[in-house]
């Protein structure tokens, strides 16, 4: 019987990534309809540590579903949410080891002042959308602890700690 | 010209220098002194979360909050210290048996827990493969016209005083807010299913309008509170009851079994409110009656409302044909009467027995059953 | 009392005759040919439900809303069939456009979707009272937050009673703002009473300058002055608490307030781009307001019950070292919440960098 190989694991960033994303928000229907209806289109943009291209995509959110991942080129968002690569390895190392991202690594705190992630957006309307549906967002960021993923260098996020404390003290 | 700040702040120089020194770190931090009782609530029971109950502490609370509330004319939030220089807000209700109910904390925290949302817990896809007959369903979407129509009365009335009441009175004010959503659901629900029927909204009721005007026009909120929680409202929760009772789908029963919970909690708080109004202030007790003697003379009015009475008499005898309308006006009539029994049976619980001796309608139902048992 | 029936009833023996009638059997079916208009709602997306865009249909729809309401002062429901003397229940907005946002349907389904109950939604357990400078404070922002929150509740409270019912929809959605305020006024109270320290300090400068805000004369002032500006820097405030948080109740607590917030305040957006969409002369009048009432907002995030305990949060104690780290975070806060507070001033109409009194900051 040939031995069967795990799957690759992700790579982050990636479309398949986000698309696992999207997979594991689906398993969470409960959950995220309690949250409520969650409508918005928005971006992520990874900039690139050496320079090169940014990986860009857009997201597509509808009533309790993630219902799109796409390029972001071409595609009309209510915001975009950019940053260097190192500060969504940041985050997503956070989420990964703890399970969720603790306060420091909460994505209202990374854009609070624009230090490590920043948001663009052409109508304030659309950036509000960032604040009305800012649990909803960051339960679907928190999902990623549950993803098989390496970095683009190959390394992994820090595995799961075993008491998993979410709170920055 | 509305009232203006006794500061205008961009204009006061002492102020916008301690703003900018604030800024710079050099706090004057006098609010750490502020006299205060220290206090760590907690949740007495985990399941249930940390509840106002839990919160009814010392000067905190509302189990020692005096009847007259003389001290805080502000929105000092009850307990908090209060500085010189607070402005005067005004509020014409500063008495606690006004507005007071036994167990108010508790009917807000079970509002605000069950809280439903008519747009996606009703089954409509399952509602909208249900055709009903030409005379069930127009008596039906007649029945859910007159209920959209009257429901956010008791929004707009309990909204008007809301912020008439001092501040300290804010368990009474949140459930207020809580009671303005239910009604605002309410007329929604009512709408929407009006709307899917297929029939759409039919007549508007003039003289049910007047009763709402009659409860819109009240003179003082314990006046508006008791006919409007205890009477209408009350009279309401029978009518959802025997709506659930005659509804023509498994999906409009669970419709008027959501509408249903939210409205007994609102006479819930109608008759504590009443009991605290008998209990505390006794000599209220006249003034509730002469209130009482004309709600019920537009309950008695209500006769005229034919697009209520008749729908319930179609519905609850399932048709037109002669032997249906019999058959519906012996279940509407029970109804009627249970409807009104159930009213000065609460009224008695409150502790106003002597109502039915004094009531008109009272001896108008007595009578009804006379000549139905004859 | 203020209202009498027309008659005394029990003594109008037309009445009884009609009843007793009826109920022999003989109905009189006045109403059964009346008909609004026969149409049938259905959900266009079975996942969202039955919303109230799926019943934005012909004369019933919010659509069909004329600019003045002019035959309409009762609360029968819009597309229903009128009869004769029907009462005039006293309604004093009756202009479309004074009250009108193109967003507001979607924001009720949407505030009612996103409910939350913070005895239950908050892990309140994970909180521990303390004796810290930081808890104090937290004390303190809190009695300031269910301060604001009492008055944020009694705006729509204010209004909707006078709002002529044909604007459904709307006055719903007050409903849901009034919901959202108590929920805040609870749960910044709890947070506050779970400190150790009590409640603090009630602030002058905040309430006289809340108490300017709800004495509004005209809706549209009292929406652009408490949903626009004064929501802009209460969402800013609530990013901040989620963003200085050191426990997940904390940063939950401050999240989901901000969302509910954030709803406001694109009520406010939409409301104004609606209101001088169609009342373009009113721009003039809303920008004078914002010139004299405009300084409340430096009232509140420059009074010291607010600004102390959020440079203390910042700190993390009154170290005079940590103390400037705090400042400096609150200088960044307040140079962004006027910032977003103009952007969304420019975006509806009514710039505001120029002609603003709000002192700017060197960051």
């Amino acid at each position: 019987m040939p031995a069967v190989s795990a799957p690759p694991p992700l790579r982050f960033p990636s479309r398949d990534f986000f698309e696992a994303l999207r997979e594991a928000m689906r398993a969470e229907r409960e959950r995220f309809s309690r949250l409520g209806f969650f409508d918005t289109t928005f971006g992520v943009r990874i900039s690139s540590d050496d320079g090169g291209e940014p990986a860009e995509f857009a997201l597509r959110f509808e009533v309790f579903d993630c219902v799109g991942v796409e390029s972001l080129a071409g595609v009309e968002t209510d915001f975009v949410v950019e940053g260097p690569f190192a500060a969504w390895r940041e985050m997503l190392d956070t989420i990964h080891a703890l399970g969720a991202a603790d306060t420091a690594h909460s994505l209202n705190t990374l854009t609070h002042f624009g230090e490590q992630l920043r948001v663009r957006y052409d109508d304030p309307d659309g950036h509000d959308k960032l604040y009305r549906f800012a649990e909803s967002i960051q339960e679907f960021f928190d999902l990623s602890a549950r993803l098989d993923f390496a970095y683009p260098d190959g390394s992994r996020p820090p595995a799961a700690r075993a008491e998993r404390q979410r709170s920055a003290r | 010209m509305s009232y203006l700040s006794t500061t205008d702040f961009t204009e006061d120089q002492p102020f916008v220098d301690r703003f900018e020194r604030m800024l710079r770190g050099d706090l004057d931090l006098s609010w750490l002194d502020a006299p205060r009782e220290r206090v760590t609530c907690r949740p007495e029971n985990a399941r249930r979360g940390l509840t106002f109950r839990d919160l009814d502490v010392g000067s905190y609370g509302f189990t020692d909050m005096p009847e007259l509330i003389r001290e805080n004319r502000s929105f000092a939030p009850r307990g908090a210290a209060m500085p010189e220089g607070l402005p005067d807000l005004q509020a014409e209700v500063n008495r606690k048996s006004e507005v007071w109910a036994y167990n108010i904390e508790g009917y807000y925290e079970e509002a605000m827990t069950r809280q439903w949302n008519a747009t996606t817990d009703i089954p409509w896809a399952e509602l909208q493969s249900v055709e009903l007959p030409e005379d069930i369903g127009k008596a039906y979407a007649q029945l859910l016209t007159f209920l959209t129509e009257v429901e956010m009365i008791a929004t707009d009335v309990p909204a008007k005083w809301m912020g008439r009441l001092n501040a300290d009175f804010f368990e009474v004010k949140n459930f207020i807010a809580t009671q303005a959503m239910d009604e605002a659901r309410h007329a929604e629900i009512f709408r929407k299913r009006a709307l899917s029927t297929g029939w759409g909204l039919m007549r508007a009721s003039a003289q049910n309008e007047f009763n709402l005007k009659f409860l819109r026009d009240a003179d003082s909120f314990a006046e508006a509170s008791l006919a409007l929680h205890l009477q209408a409202e009350g009279m309401v929760l029978t009518l959802f009851r025997f709506s659930e009772y005659i509804s023509p789908t498994e999906g409009d029963k669970k419709l008027f079994r959501l509408v249903m919970q939210d409205e007994a909690r609102h006479v819930g708080y109608g008759m504590q409110h009443l009991k605290w109004v008998l209990d505390h202030f006794p000599e209220r007790r006249e003034a509730i009656h002469h209130h009482l003697d004309e709600a019920e003379n537009f309950v008695f009015g209500g006769g005229y409302a034919t697009e209520v009475l008749e729908p319930f008499i179609i519905l609850s005898g399932k048709g037109l044909k002669k032997e249906n309308i019999a058959e519906g006006v012996r279940i509407t009539n029970a109804f009627q009467l249970k409807q009104a029994d159930e009213y000065f049976e609460r009224l008695a619980k409150c502790g106003l027995p002597e109502r039915r001796e004094r009531s008109r309608l009272w001896k108008m139902i007595d009578l009804r059953k006379q000549t139905m048992a004859a | 009392m203020a209202y009498y029936a027309e008659k005394n009833f029990f003594e109008d023996q037309q009445l009884i005759e009609l009843v007793t009638n009826i109920l022999s059997g003989n109905l009189t079916l006045e109403w059964y040919t009346a008909e609004g208009g026969r149409v049938r709602a259905r959900p266009s997306d079975l996942r969202r439900g039955l919303t109230y865009e799926d019943c934005n249909l012909g004369p019933y729809g919010y659509d069909a809303i004329p600019e003045f309401v002019r035959n309409r002062y009762s609360m029968a429901a819009r597309g229903s069939v009128l009869v004769s003397k029907l009462p005039d229940l006293g309604y004093t907005i009756n202009r479309r456009s004074d009250v009108w946002s193109d967003n507001v349907v979607a924001l009720y389904e949407e505030a009612k979707a996103r409910r939350w109950a913070p005895a239950v939604d908050v892990p309140w357990a994970e909180l521990t009272a303390g004796d810290s400078v930081r808890e104090a404070a937290m004390a303190q922002l809190c009695t300031f937050l269910e301060e604001v929150a009492l008055v944020a509740m009694e705006m729509p409270s204010k209004w909707v009673f006078s709002i002529n019912q044909e604007f459904l929809e709307l006055k719903s959605f007050l409903c849901a703002q009034m919901i959202d305020e108590a929920r805040h006024v609870e749960a910044w109270r709890k947070r506050a009473l779970t400190s150790g320290h009590g409640l603090g300090r009630a602030s002058v400068s905040a309430e006289q300058a809340l108490k300017e805000l709800l004495s509004a004369e005209t809706y549209p002032e009292a929406s652009l002055g408490t949903n626009l500006l004064l929501g802009s820097f209460v969402l800013a405030m609530c990013r901040a608490i989620a963003a200085l948080a050191e426990t997940r109740a904390d940063r939950l607590l401050a999240t989901l307030a901000m969302q509910d917030v954030a709803r406001s305040v694109a009520y406010g957006v939409g409301h104004m781009r609606y209101h001088l969409a169609h009342q373009p002369g009113k721009a003039v009048a809303l920008a004078e307001y914002l010139d004299r009432t405009e300084h409340v907002v430096l009232g509140i995030a420059g009074s010291p019950e607010f600004l102390e305990p959020v440079v203390i949060l910042a700190a993390g104690s009154v170290d005079r070292d940590r103390l400037a780290a705090g400042s400096r975070f609150a200088r960044r806060w307040y140079t962004s919440a006027v910032e977003e507070y103009f952007e969304r001033a420019a975006a509806v109409g009514l710039p505001r960098r120029e002609r603003s009194r709000l002192p700017r900051l060197d960051v």
